[in-house]
């Protein structure tokens, strides 16, 4: 296939599907609390409010604060291009592999967290040290996931794993690494809390706090699609992976809705243990992180003992 | 209406306080007349002998009558539930009276209000900044509750002086008073060293809209509807603590179906706002199914509150002599009904919010407020109980109550799960309550009509939902109300809260501060 059409196929689908993914989970968890709650697509509609209005900036903000936005959007998009969806290799494999990934993640949260400190705001301080905080323990447990699945295949190159594979023990420890790392990275309860008003209990929104109109959008945009990339990720990973032929279509449709369905899957885990746990105490958050870690360490044992 | 039967015994028991006068207005009710010059000593000896935090503390504008000002000072002997009252007279040319702040710290903030209202300066107090009025609202030598005060005049803005907490890696976040949910005004100063509070003050006064002085001129039934308007979650208990005072100056006897109306109204009050405590709560901490859950029994309370009075909150219900609404078969059925329903919940959410690890782990030992603060500070009501001081209202001053055998909760570890055990114990005990003075209830009257319109002054109060509400009021002889000193027990409580937060983290704050869940209105005025 095209090299450019699959990049841009790729990009296509993050963008407009990343949203739903959101409105999703949000659904599933309006549903468990006994509420209606809002629409699915819900998010889209926000998307669209934001991008059409005005933005309103701190008068001591710098350029760090007017470029932020763009580099955690397109940092955020350029990891979302490294992992396979279409086909068997992703359209940026070339590029870098999956611990490129984790610094590329890194790059927009660096950025956000100066952007934070740029405005003087007292809340966006509180994000920046916080947010740093949580990362710092947070990419050693996903470094520790991504040695012990490369362990599994002989490579960090996504490419190579995605491939089909038989399930097994260490994938599975792997992945409920990841999907703690996850938890973190996409500042859901137990680490933080998306839904909250409480500017003092924030980690992520309490950086974004000061942005409004179009780089607002920015931001929530790509925290969608890194969430949906972390998703895709621990399917990839989870899951025996056979990606579709396209010659025959039947198989392809399958293909697609089985994938839809592990995607589901994973998002209703995400929602049932939002509404299922209270938030933690802040600095008890490194005991969570801690706990990724170590499945991530024995993922890796079980790689190198062959299970 | 004196009462000579008990007068001697009470003037010997004050005798060594040396008061000028001793009178007994009502059965629950003293008044030591006192010299200025003792004032201090008195408070002082009241304070430790009654083992009370100084309730109120108020002055009243009678230059008019006798060319003086007027400083009451409010104590509760809670062992022989009477209200100890010293008062002293206060010459209008050298306004001054003898500071209580340095030895009883509740009077601090009262001394702040009649500095500020009256321009009456309390000598010797330590930290004379306005409490309510804001620079540039109400200029300087405002003192808006004199009798002789026209209109307010705006100021200049100035800065507020915060208490500065300096040192390597030491930040302030100041905090509100706008803030992100749809919650009431109030600026927090935090002096932090990374995450952990090192101090913490408040500045409050930002809904301060003048009630007190609204009162004065005003009769009965307009006072009543505003008295419901002070603090909207706690309509019923302001009310009820007005008309007591109102009640108690004209000599109206309330029949007994009312009384056991006011009780069941009381509680449905308490119900409702300590089950939105328990969710807010568990919203505070991100754990919203039980949140969720506790919105539901909430919204089930106010419907039955509908239901039984045409009110969700309670308001027009009481009025001078009795109430307006009775509770007949028919709705007692539909109470019965409904709280049958309303425990069952109750009793899942109070399960759900015990089993769960994560949740237990954020409410243990997060905000404590220990007993020896608590009592210095003199804080009030649910968060005493929660710090281990017993002290209710209901248990000592009514007759119903006791009949009904209350029990009071208490706890003694002071934390966020102190307090939220007390509210799950006297939402229960509410449940029972509610339960049993219903079936007591019968066709009888519920208002005894015509108070006659008397001068004289008197205080009323109820335990509400936070603690003791207190209304001080004076009449004139034709009924037009001179003075009404209100006390929201959140007035005391809210330096608990800056003491309780200590040493948290930052993150930590709003749980705290959803377990105190003070009235910014109420104390603001």
């Amino acid at each position: 296939m095209n090299k450019i059409l699959l990049l841009t196929l790729q990009l296509a689908f993050f963008i407009t599907v990343a949203p739903l993914l959101s409105g999703l989970i949000t659904k599933i968890k309006n549903n468990i609390r006994m509420r209606e709650g809002q629409s699915v697509f819900q998010p889209y509609y926000n998307l669209v409010k934001l991008f059409s209005k005005s933005e309103v900036i701190s008068g001591t903000a710098s350029w760090i604060f007017r470029s932020a936005p763009f580099v955690v959007f397109s940092s955020t998009l350029t990891a979302a291009l490294l992992i396979p969806v279409f086909i068997f290799t992703s359209p940026a494999h070339t590029m870098g592999d999956l611990l490129a990934m984790v610094f590329i993640f890194a790059l927009g949260r660096f950025f956000l967290a100066l952007a934070a400190l740029d405005t003087g705001s007292s809340f966006g301080g509180m994000g920046s040290s916080r947010e740093m905080f949580i990362s710092s323990l947070v990419e050693p447990a996903l470094c520790m996931v991504i040695f012990a699945v490369s362990l599994q295949f002989g490579s960090t190159d996504i490419s190579t794993f995605s491939g089909a594979h038989a399930i097994s023990v260490s994938s599975i420890v792997a992945a409920l690494a990841l999907f703690l790392v996850s938890i973190a990275e996409t500042s859901r309860i137990p680490v933080d809390n998306q839904e909250t008003h409480l500017e003092l209990t924030m980690v992520h929104e309490a950086m974004v706090l000061e942005y409004s109109g179009r780089p607002l959008a920015l931001i929530e945009m790509a925290s969608y699609i890194k969430q949906m990339v972390f998703f895709f990720l621990i399917a990839q990973i989870v899951f025996p992976i056979c990606l579709p032929s396209y010659e025959n279509l039947a198989q392809a449709f399958s293909w697609a809705s089985w994938y839809c369905v592990r995607i589901i899957l994973i998002s209703i885990a995400a929602a049932l243990v939002e509404v299922a746990v209270a938030k933690m105490r802040l600095l008890r958050v490194a005991d969570f992180l801690e706990f990724a870690f170590v499945l991530g360490v024995i993922a890796c044992v079980c790689a190198i003992v062959g299970v | 209406m004196d009462h000579p039967e008990i007068i001697p015994g009470i003037k010997n028991k004050f005798v060594d306080l040396n008061p000028l006068s001793v009178s007994m207005p009502y059965p629950d009710e003293v008044v030591l007349q006192i010299d200025p010059r003792d004032f201090k000593n008195t408070c002082l000896a009241l304070h430790k002998i009654l083992f009370s935090p100084v309730m109120a503390l108020f002055a009243l504008d009678e230059r008019r009558e006798t060319g003086n000002y007027r400083i009451n000072a409010i104590f509760l002997d809670l062992k022989n539930s009477r209200w100890i009252t010293a008062s002293i007279a206060v010459a209008q040319d050298v306004p001054c009276f003898d500071s209580l702040a340095k030895s009883i710290y509740s009077a601090n903030l009262f001394e702040r209000e009649i500095w500020e209202m009256f321009g009456i300066e309390p000598k010797g107090h330590p930290d004379l900044r306005r409490l309510r009025l804001h620079d540039e609202v109400c200029a300087k030598e405002n003192y808006p509750l004199r009798k002789d005060f026209q209109k307010i005049q705006y100021g200049d803005p100035s800065d507020y002086k915060f208490a500065r907490v300096e040192g390597d890696g030491i930040f302030e976040v100041p905090v509100g008073p706008v803030h992100a949910g749809i919650i009431e005004p109030g600026h927090f100063r935090f002096s932090v060293a990374g995450e952990p509070i090192i101090n913490l003050e408040l500045r409050l006064g930002f809904t301060h809209r003048g009630v007190e002085k609204l009162f004065e001129g005003k009769r009965y039934p307009d006072a009543i509807k505003l008295s419901e308007r002070i603090s909207g979650d706690s309509s019923f208990a302001h009310s009820l603590a007005f008309t007591q005072a109102a009640e108690k100056i004209s000599g109206a006897l309330i029949p007994t179906q009312a009384a056991y109306l006011r009780c069941i109204f009381l509680e449905l009050e308490r119900m409702y706002n300590h089950a939105n405590d328990i969710g807010g709560i568990a919203t505070d901490v991100g754990f919203s199914f039980p949140s969720a859950y506790a919105s539901i029994i909430k919204e089930a309370i106010l419907q039955l509150n509908d239901r039984l009075t045409g009110s969700r909150y309670l308001r027009s219900i009481n009025t001078v002599g009795g109430v307006l609404t009775d509770i007949d078969e028919n709705k007692k059925q539909i109470l019965i009904d409904a709280l049958k329903h309303i425990k069952h919940d109750f009793d899942e959410l109070v399960k759900m919010l015990y089993s769960s690890v994560s949740f237990m782990d954020r409410v243990d030992t997060t905000g404590v407020l220990r007993r020896k603060t608590a009592e210095d500070l003199g804080v009030v009501g649910l968060i005493a109980r929660a710090s281990g001081i017993p002290t209710d209202l209901r248990k000592y001053f009514s007759d119903i109550y006791k009949e009904a055998k209350l029990k009071m909760a208490t706890q003694e570890s002071g934390d966020v799960l102190a307090r939220l055990r007390v509210r799950i114990s006297e939402f229960k005990e509410s449940c029972r309550l509610t339960e049993e003075f219903t079936a007591r209830l019968n066709k009888g009257e519920i208002l005894r009509t015509g108070p006659v319109s008397k001068g004289g002054s008197a205080l009323g109060y109820a335990e509400g939902w936070r603690g003791p509400v207190l209304y001080w009021l004076k009449t004139d002889p034709t009924g037009l109300i001179q003075r009404c000193k209100i006390v929201d027990p959140s007035f005391l409580n809210w330096q608990g809260l800056s003491y309780a937060v200590l040493g948290n983290i930052i993150p930590d704050f709003p749980l705290c501060n959803k377990s105190f869940d003070l009235s910014y209105s109420g104390n603001d005025l």
